[in-house]
């Protein structure tokens, strides 16, 4: 095993060297080693954030004129496409089709990358809040019917989430979604 | 008997020589048993880089380990994944499963009593648990401004209508910032999102 020799012992004396006892540590290293793998969080949880848009409590400051921002609305009721159509206030200024195309990936769930990319390059031209500073997201509303199973949802959520923006929060500053999410109750 | 014989009854301290298996006749025995001038069989175990390896994962382990644990999620709940996804928060989590649903674990309402109703609707034991959970939060927190947010943990194959009114009745119970929990899904190009 291992030990320590510093020389010396002779002349009657008693031998300095030592064995240090490492059977009983490296147990010790392997008891350790096993509990913090039992305890180990492997998978890893994580969300999506979406906002009601509701109004929140009574301000007693005025409230400013909100002037009518642009809104991506995504139809999803489709069987074949889904159209994306912005708008300012009800006034449609523009739609796109976008083929509905899913990359699927694990066991019946799937991507539309196609939806992203579209999603993303809309961003780029018509989006309002690129401002690292700008506390407002650009907003997205979910049109979808009431027998589409979650995992769609989550999908299309995840492709409109593609485009990205700086968001300074204090003295950090990090890429966020720049889109927020929302659905239409129709 | 010759003097060599008797030199050993004079002197009866005498320097001990090598006896060690000398009684084996054979020599090329006696040899192999002590050795014969051939490299040695005992070996010493290198157990200090082993020592070293062990120490590295307790490390590693110790770095990742969570003291909070895993997130519960509901056993009948099975999360999609997402890969443009934010970290996850401390929020009241309410799963829905094909027939329940539940609030950090309490039932809060019945799944399939929307799909029966085929309406959105606000689920009024679900209003009544978020708002009582909100009023106590306020209570503990006086002055704190609430920050409204709930996690949804929704199974893949629960239908939008449910998914909606959830929404729609955590946003009136004072919860306007639903997220729903998804896998971590990495990126095609490597990394986790």
């Amino acid at each position: 095993m291992a030990g320590i020799d510093v020389g010396g012992g002779h002349g009657g004396r008693r031998s300095v060297n030592q064995e240090l006892p490492l059977v009983p540590f490296i147990d010790f290293l392997l008891c350790l080693v096993m509990f913090l793998l039992v305890t180990a969080v492997w998978s890893q949880m994580a969300r999506l954030n979406a906002d009601a848009q509701v109004p929140g409590p009574p301000n007693e400051q005025p409230v400013e004129e909100q002037k009518k921002e642009k809104t991506l609305h995504v139809e999803m009721r489709g069987d074949r496409k889904f159209d994306l159509v912005w708008k300012e206030g009800t006034t449609v200024v523009n739609t796109i089709e976008v083929p509905k195309k899913q990359v699927p990936f694990g066991e019946g769930e799937y991507t539309y990358p196609d939806l992203a990319k579209k999603v993303e390059d809309e961003w780029k031209q018509n989006g309002s809040h690129r401002a690292a500073t700008d506390k407002k997201f650009d907003q997205a509303v979910l049109h979808t019917d009431n027998t589409t199973p979650f995992a769609d949802i989550v999908a299309v959520i995840d492709a409109i989430y593609t485009p990205k923006r700086d968001f300074k929060a204090g003295n950090q500053q990090e890429p966020v979604p720049a889109f927020n999410v929302t659905f239409s109750v129709n | 008997m010759s003097n060599k014989a008797l030199s050993r009854f004079h002197q009866p301290i005498s320097v001990p020589g090598r006896r060690l298996l000398h009684h084996v006749a054979l020599e090329f025995v006696q040899k192999k048993v002590t050795g014969g001038g051939h490299r040695s069989v005992n070996q010493e175990l290198p157990l200090v880089p082993f020592i070293d390896f062990l120490l590295c994962i307790v490390l590693f382990l110790l770095a990742s380990f969570s003291a909070t644990g895993e997130l519960p999620v509901d056993k009948n709940v099975k999360l999609p994944s997402a890969q443009n996804v934010m970290d996850m928060v401390e929020a009241p989590m309410v799963a829905i499963t094909g027939t329940q649903i539940l609030v950090d674990g309490i039932p809060a309402g019945s799944t399939r009593a929307i799909e029966e109703a085929n309406r959105l609707q606000r689920v009024d034991e679900l209003f009544n648990v978020l708002k009582s959970k909100r009023e106590l939060w306020k209570q503990i927190n006086p002055g704190k401004p609430f920050a409204g947010v709930c996690v949804l943990q929704v199974d893949k194959r629960v239908t939008a209508l449910v998914v909606k009114s959830v929404f729609q009745t955590a946003a009136f119970a004072g919860y306007p910032q639903v997220s729903f929990m998804t896998k971590r899904l990495g990126k095609p190009g490597g990394g986790a999102g």
